[in-house]
């Protein structure tokens, strides 16, 4: 309880909030995408059970980026996980556009994630012997989304965004890290999905190339609409995003850093998506 | 498709241990299989080695030298148009009773031997022929001199409780169950003792060598029970009874089979390394939602390049070696249908360990990238 207290102190704790969780959805009429409560998640049994998430709270909303931070070990990536349909959490409800993920079939939820969700992971995971824009165009191709002539007009059009278009023919051991971090937000943003989760996207690279990524993520969220949730080490992405996240031993706390309503404007205008 | 051949000739290092384990299953089952063919061929001599072009036969003949009685009349279903020269074949299996002592089973072959015969082997020159008239004389291949027990031409010995004599050699006739005595009709008969107009095979020769498989067909479709055969159909089907019913056909099963466990195992565990190190890359796509089944058909995507990479690489090395063999005096016998068998087995061979390597997709969890 500690820990609980000493956040009172400087952040808006959510569950102690007195308008509870609907603190953000009155007036303007926004509707989160994303919506989930008592999520709770454990590792192992007895002496070497760890518990990554107590009772987790959190909502996300359309056109907005949001920053999850807090130290190591703390149950962010677990968190991502449970929220994005990867791994079942112990207890709780995960809404996404009023999808009870966890209530679906196996299929209906890899369905889900096909129509909606991108994801960046640590470590760039590109196939070696691909090109990016091979890298690009298979997601599409392969999710059935278009067929061969738009995949190739659509990955063209992604990786100019991303400033690749000449790297396009050029396979991951000839780019840089940062070009090959820009692949994979590539990869997690071709389909336009309504959500992407990114956990730790800027780890490998340097300030300048770290800041590239995350106003990539930004546009990404303020320009398509999307849901962002971005885990990252870095206190310096805090000026770029929306809304701040503090996971610490399990339990969420939204930070005041970058309290909502300074970014209300942006999210009316998302609220049109 | 075009991402699975990317990859391997991108990691063509990787890859390239079950090529080559593909490219040799099919090597040695192609060599192999052509290798005992051509060791088989001398079971088909008499009739390759004749100017027939169709064989009648009764119904269930297996092979050449396993005749049985049929009516000398079967040899008016030889009159066709297209059929110039029909004739009366005698073979069968005698024992030979060695003057050294002791027995050996020996093929005797009779046949008409006029000018104008096509029964007899082209071997038999026409003063072979003229020595052949005479009651009682047959002819042997040199190199069996041994396994009948005799020296020289004029030698006599017992066939069948009858007196016989060697009146002349040929060169090159082997033989695999027992020597041949190449002689007249009229002597087989006296030796074989049939049934009373009853022969073992009827002869045909076409005016036109083409036209055999026609005339063939027209018979088989005849409601009599017959069997008929152009040359190199009934030669094929000697050879391959002999291969099947002797225990080379089981050896060759058997290190066919060999060769191609090798060549399933190392085709197995390269795809399965190729697939177990993309596992992060194929979990991301899994996360995306991609189903399991895209990532199952690369890995047997690849399985099926593995296969035809193998062998595209095998063919050349097949012909070389078949070349050289036939040079160094051992017969390789490669027809379609042996070069079509090969390498219809090493393709599904491949495309089977691609379907064992769909193991691996089982550790593709994409919740292991978050950490
Ligand atoms: N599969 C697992 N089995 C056992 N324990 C696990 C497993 N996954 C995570 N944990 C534990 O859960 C806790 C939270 O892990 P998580 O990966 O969510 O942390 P994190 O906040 O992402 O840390 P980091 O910043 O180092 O990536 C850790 O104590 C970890 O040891
Ligand atoms: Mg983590």
């Amino acid at each position: 309880m500690a820990t609980a207290d000493r956040y009172n102190t400087c952040f808006v704790d959510l569950q102690t909030h007195p308008k509870g969780l609907s603190m953000y959805n009155d007036g303007n009429g926004v509707i989160p995408t994303l919506r989930a409560w008592g999520l709770t998640k454990t590792f192992g049994a007895g002496d070497v059970m760890t518990t990554a998430l107590r009772d987790v709270s959190i909502e996300l909303y359309p056109g907005q980026l949001s920053l999850l931070m807090g130290p190591s070990g703390s149950g962010k990536s677990t968190l991502l996980a449970a929220l994005s349909g990867l791994l079942r959490p112990d207890s709780g409800r995960v809404l996404c556009l009023e999808h009870d993920i966890w209530a679906l079939s196996e299929k209906q939820r890899e369905h889900f994630r096909l129509k909606h969700c991108g994801f960046i992971f640590q470590g760039y995971n590109l196939f070696p012997a691909l090109t990016a824009r091979q890298q690009l165009e298979m997601v599409l191709r392969w999710s059935g989304i278009s067929g061969w002539r738009e995949a190739r007009q659509r990955t063209d059009a992604i990786l100019d965004l991303l400033g690749l278009s000449k790297k396009a023919k050029l396979r991951p051991n000839q780019l840089s890290g940062g070009e090959k971090q820009r692949v994979a937000i590539g990869r997690a943003l071709i389909k336009e999905p309504s959500f992407c989760f990114a956990d730790e996207p800027t780890a490998a690279l340097d300030w300048k190339h770290g800041e590239q990524v995350i106003e990539l993520l930004r546009a990404a969220a303020h320009d398509g609409g999307a849901t962002i949730l971005v885990v990252a080490h870095d206190s310096r992405l805090i000026p770029h995003v929306d809304r701040v996240f503090h996971l610490e031993d399990g339990v969420l706390v939204e930070g005041i850093e970058r309290p909502l309503s300074l970014v209300a404007g942006d999210t009316a205008v998302a609220a049109e998506y | 498709m075009s991402y699975s051949l990317a990859t391997l000739w991108y990691e063509r290092q990787r890859y390239l241990p079950g090529v080559l384990a593909v490219g040799f299953s099919c090597l040695l089952i192609a060599l192999q299989c052509g290798l005992l063919l051509g060791l088989f061929s001398i079971t088909s001599i008499p009739i390759d080695e004749s100017g027939a072009d169709i064989w009648i036969g009764h119904p269930e003949v297996p092979s050449v030298d396993l005749g049985r009685p049929i009516p000398d009349k079967w040899m008016s279903f030889l009159a066709q148009p297209e059929v110039e020269i029909i004739e009366p074949f005698m073979e069968g299996f005698g024992y030979w009773v060695k003057p050294t002592g002791g027995m050996e089973l020996v093929l005797i072959i009779g046949s008409q031997l006029g000018p104008g015969a096509i029964g007899p082997v082209r071997q038999l020159t026409a003063e072979h022929r003229t020595l052949l008239s005479e009651e009682m004389s047959v002819v042997v291949d040199e190199g069996e001199f041994g396994r009948l027990g005799i020296t020289k031409i004029g030698a006599t010995a017992e066939v069948i409780g009858r007196q016989v004599r060697v009146v002349g050699t040929v060169r090159g006739l082997k033989s695999l169950a027992g020597p041949y005595l190449f002689c007249s009709l009229h002597t087989a008969k006296q030796l074989l003792r049939p049934p009373a107009d009853q022969v073992t095979f009827i002869l045909g020769k076409c005016y036109k060598k083409e036209d055999a498989q026609k005339v063939v067909d027209r018979l088989q479709a005849y409601p009599h029970k017959i069997s008929a055969f152009t040359s190199d159909g009934f030669s094929l089907r000697s050879r391959l009874h002999w291969l099947l019913k002797t225990k080379a056909g089981i050896a060759l099963g058997l290190a066919a089979a060999l060769g191609l466990l090798v060549g399933a195992v190392v085709t197995y565990q390269t795809l399965y390394a190729a697939t177990a190190a993309s596992l992060k890359e194929y979990a991301v796509l899994r996360a995306l939602g991609i189903p399991r089944w895209r990532m199952a058909l690369t890995v047997l995507a690849q399985s099926f390049w593995v296969g035809l990479f193998g062998i595209c690489l095998a063919v050349p090395f097949i012909l070389i070696l078949a070349t050289v063999g036939n040079d160094a005096g051992a017969k390789v016998l490669l027809p379609w249908w042996l070069w079509t068998g090969a390498i219809t087995v090493t393709m599904t061979t491949a495309l089977v360990s691609g379907l064992l390597a769909l193991r691996s997709l089982r550790l593709v969890e994409p919740a292991t990238l978050l950490r």
